[in-house]
C-alpha cells in the first residue's frame, strides 16, 4: 500500500518515490518533505505503474530493483505510447544497480534523469529535482 | 507441335508456290516460242530444256535460301551458347518472317536447356566428390567452415551446422556474415585482415581470440578463438578457411566475474547510500550545534563515506575496463569547469586532512575531447594520491595549459614523501604499489593503472616525476577536440571509443 507523506510547507509538487528499501525512502521523504514536497510512497511496482498513471505526480523517482514488476518494465511501460497517454512527470532513475553501458545508455534514453543513490546525499537529490522541475 | 505443323503448311504452300511458278515458265516459255519465232519442233524442245535448266538453278537457289533460313537462325543460336563459339553474336529474331513461331519456341528452348545444363555444372562444381576430404572434414569436432572470393560459404562441415543451429541447405550459398555474425575484441577485425592479406599475399594465416558470436535468437552468445587461412588462388575457388575453437566457457566465467562485482557493488551501494543519507541529516540537523572536535569528526566521516564511493567506483571501472566494457563518449567539453568541479568534489577529503589546494588554469585552454565521467576519475586518483602522500597542512599544487603541440596538460603536484627511483617504472601497473608505503597509507593500486587506461583511451599520455622526499609531480595530456576523430565527428556529437572493447566486423554493412 502506497503511503502519503505531505509537507509541512507544500509548494504543491507531488512526488511518486517507488523504492522498496525503507530507510531509503524514509531520508528521501524528510529531504523532500523539508523543500516541500509532497511525497507517496509505493514499494510494489505494478502498484507503483498503477498509481503513476494516474497523472497526479510532478516527479517519479523510480528504483529498478523493485517487487513484481522491475522499473526497467514500469519505465518501459509508462513510456509506451500504446499504453499510456502522454506523462506530465519527469522519471527519475534512482538506483545501486550496475548495468551494462548499453543498457543503462537505453534507460537513459527513456528517463528524465537516471542517479546512482550511493553517489548522491538526500539533499543533493532535491537539489536535482529542484534544478529539473521548473 | 501447332508451331510445326504452321511451319509445315508454309513450307507446302511455297512448295507448291515454287512448282506453279516452274511450270508457268516452262508454258510461257512455250508460248512465245510457238508463236513469235515459229521454230522447228526439235528447237522448241531445246530452249524448253535450256528454259527447264535455268528454272532447275535459279529456282532451287532461291528457295533454299528461304527455307533454310530458320535452321540459321537455330544454329546461331546454338553456336551463341555453345562453350567453343562464345564469342557469336546471339541471333536476331526481329529479322525472321518465315517460320517465326517455331524458330522463336527452339531458340527459347536451347537457351533454357543452357541454363539447366549451367546450374548443373555449378552444382558440380559445390558439390565435392572427394569422398575423403569430407569424410574427413565432417569428422573434424572443430567447426569449419569454407568461403569463396564473395565471402558466400562453400562448405560448412557438421560441427559448425550444429555450433549455429542450422541446416545445411540454409548455410552453404549464404554469405558467410549471415551465418555468423561475428564481433571482434579489436579494430584488427576478420574483414580488415582479409582486405590487407588480399594485396600482394599468396596464403596467410591468422588467429583472432575472444571472438563473440551472436545467435539470431538472441539467446546464447559464443565466444571463441578463430583461426583464419586464406589462398589466393584455389583452383576450387577456396578463398578462406576458419576454423572455430569455442571457449564460451572459459570467457564467460570472465564476464561472470564481472556480473560478480556488479551483484557485490551494489549490496555495497545500499549501506553506502544510508550511511551517506544520515550524514546529510545530521549534518543538516546539527550545524552549529557541536563542540569543534565533535564537528571536525562529522566532516572525517563524511569525507569517508565519499572516499569509500570513490573506491567503489574505481573497482567497477577496473571491472569494466578488464571486461572490455568500458565504453568511452568524447565530447567537446570545456575543460576549466570539468578541472573545477572535480577539485571541489575531493575539497572535503584534503580539508579534513589540513591539505590546500592550489588550483590554477590557464585562460587560453581550447576545449578537449573527453567523456566527462572518465576524466573526473582520472582526476579524482591523483588527486587523492596527492593527499594521501602529502605531509599534514601541506599544498596540492593543480595546473593546466596547452602544450606546444596544441594539447591540454594537467598536473598535480604534491610536495610529501616522493617515490623511490626503483619504484617509478611500474607506478602504473595494476595493484602495484610502493611496499614503503604500504603500511603507512591506504591504497590498492587501482588508482593509477585506471587513470592510464583512460588518459590513454583519450589519446592522451600520463606521466610522472618524482624526487623521494620532495614529493611528486604527475600529469596527463588531453587532445583537443579539434583534433580528434578527423571527419567522424561531423556524424555524430559523440566519438565512441572503447578501451579495449568490441569493434563489429563492418564489411557487410559496407556492400
Amino acid at each position: 500500500m502506497a503511503q502519503v507523506f505531505t509537507s509541512p510547507n507544500p509548494i504543491g509538487k507531488k512526488v511518486l518515490c517507488m523504492e522498496d528499501e525503507h530507510f531509503i525512502s524514509e531520508l528521501y521523504v524528510r529531504a523532500l518533505n523539508k523543500a516541500g514536497y509532497d511525497v507517496t510512497v509505493e514499494v510494489d511496482g505494478l502498484q507503483g505503474l498503477q498509481l503513476a498513471q494516474t497523472d497526479q505526480f510532478d516527479i517519479i523517482l523510480l528504483d529498478l530493483m523493485i517487487p513484481s514488476i522491475t522499473g526497467i518494465e514500469v519505465l518501459r511501460r509508462l513510456r509506451n505510447p500504446a499504453i499510456t497517454k502522454q506523462l506530465r512527470a519527469k522519471i527519475i532513475i534512482t538506483t545501486n544497480l550496475e548495468q551494462r553501458e548499453d543498457v543503462r545508455a537505453d534507460i537513459e534514453k527513456q528517463a528524465d534523469g537516471y542517479l546512482v543513490k550511493a553517489e548522491i546525499t538526500p539533499r543533493e537529490l532535491v537539489e536535482f529535482i529542484n534544478s529539473i522541475n521548473v | 507441335m501447332d508451331h510445326l505443323q504452321k511451319f509445315t503448311s508454309q513450307i507446302r504452300g511455297r512448295l507448291v508456290g515454287i512448282l506453279l511458278v516452274n511450270n508457268l515458265l516452262v508454258f510461257a516459255d512455250w508460248w512465245v516460242i510457238e508463236h513469235f519465232f515459229h521454230l522447228q519442233d526439235y528447237q522448241v524442245l531445246i530452249a524448253l530444256g535450256v528454259a527447264t535448266l535455268l528454272g532447275l538453278t535459279l529456282l532451287p537457289w532461291v528457295s533454299a535460301e528461304y527455307i533454310a533460313q530458320p535452321t540459321k537462325f537455330i544454329w546461331q543460336a546454338v553456336l551463341h551458347i555453345a562453350p567453343d563459339t562464345a564469342n557469336m553474336a546471339a541471333p536476331n529474331l526481329k529479322n525472321i518472317h518465315f517460320g517465326r513461331e517455331l524458330v522463336t519456341a527452339l531458340v527459347t528452348h536451347v537457351y533454357q536447356l543452357a541454363n539447366v545444363a549451367d546450374n548443373v555444372e555449378k552444382l558440380a562444381r559445390t558439390k565435392r566428390h572427394d569422398l575423403k576430404a569430407d569424410f574427413v572434414a565432417n569428422s573434424l569436432p572443430l567447426p569449419l567452415v569454407v568461403l569463396d572470393k564473395d565471402m558466400n560459404i562453400l562448405f560448412a562441415n557438421e560441427a559448425l551446422l550444429k555450433y549455429v543451429g542450422r541446416e545445411a541447405a540454409d548455410t552453404v550459398g549464404q554469405n558467410v556474415y549471415l551465418v555468423l555474425d561475428m564481433l571482434f575484441s579489436d579494430q584488427h577485425t576478420f574483414d580488415s585482415w582479409l582486405e590487407r592479406v588480399r594485396i600482394g599475399k599468396v596464403t596467410a594465416t591468422r588467429t583472432w581470440t575472444r571472438v563473440r558470436l551472436n545467435l539470431p535468437d538472441q539467446k546464447e552468445t559464443r565466444l571463441f578463438d578463430l583461426v583464419g587461412y586464406y589462398n589466393k588462388s584455389n583452383p576450387e575457388g577456396f578463398e578462406v578457411m576458419l576454423t572455430i575453437f569455442d571457449r564460451t566457457r572459459e570467457y564467460s566465467q570472465d564476464e561472470q566475474a564481472m556480473g560478480f562485482v556488479a551483484l557485490a557493488v551494489h549490496e555495497l551501494r545500499t549501506p553506502l547510500t544510508l550511511l551517506r543519507g544520515y550524514i546529510d541529516v545530521f549534518e543538516e540537523e546539527l550545524d552549529g550545534k557541536l563542540d569543534p572536535e565533535l564537528t571536525d569528526f562529522m566532516r572525517k566521516m563524511k569525507a569517508s563515506a565519499q572516499q569509500l564511493a570513490a573506491f567503489m567506483a574505481n573497482v567497477l571501472n577496473l571491472a569494466r575496463f578488464e571486461n572490455d566494457q568500458l565504453v568511452l563518449k568524447l565530447r567537446e567539453e570545456k575543460w576549466a569547469p570539468l578541472l573545477e568541479s572535480a577539485v571541489k568534489d575531493v575539497q572535503l577529503r584534503a580539508d579534513v586532512r589540513g591539505i590546500k589546494f592550489d588550483l590554477k588554469v590557464d585562460d587560453n585552454l581550447p576545449t578537449v575531447g573527453a567523456d566527462a565521467v572518465s576524466v573526473y576519475e582520472v582526476v579524482n586518483n591523483l588527486l587523492d594520491n596527492a593527499i594521501k602522500y602529502s605531509k599534514p597542512n601541506g599544498v596540492v599544487q593543480i595546473r593546466a595549459h596547452v602544450n606546444s603541440d596544441g594539447s591540454v596538460e594537467t598536473t598535480v603536484q604534491d610536495f610529501g614523501v616522493g617515490i623511490p627511483e626503483s619504484a617509478m617504472g611500474n607506478l602504473f601497473d595494476k595493484f602495484y604499489r610502493d611496499y614503503r608505503n604500504r603500511t603507512q597509507v591506504g591504497g590498492t593500486g587501482m588508482g593509477l593503472y585506471l587513470a592510464k587506461a583512460i588518459v590513454t583511451a583519450h589519446g592522451g599520455n600520463i606521466w610522472v616525476q618524482s624526487k623521494e622526499g620532495q614529493g611528486s609531480t604527475f600529469g596527463f595530456t588531453l587532445k583537443p577536440f579539434s583534433q580528434l576523430g578527423g571527419g567522424q565527428k561531423h556524424d555524430s556529437p559523440d566519438i565512441v571509443r572503447t578501451a579495449h572493447g568490441w569493434i563489429k566486423n563492418h564489411s557487410m554493412y559496407r556492400r
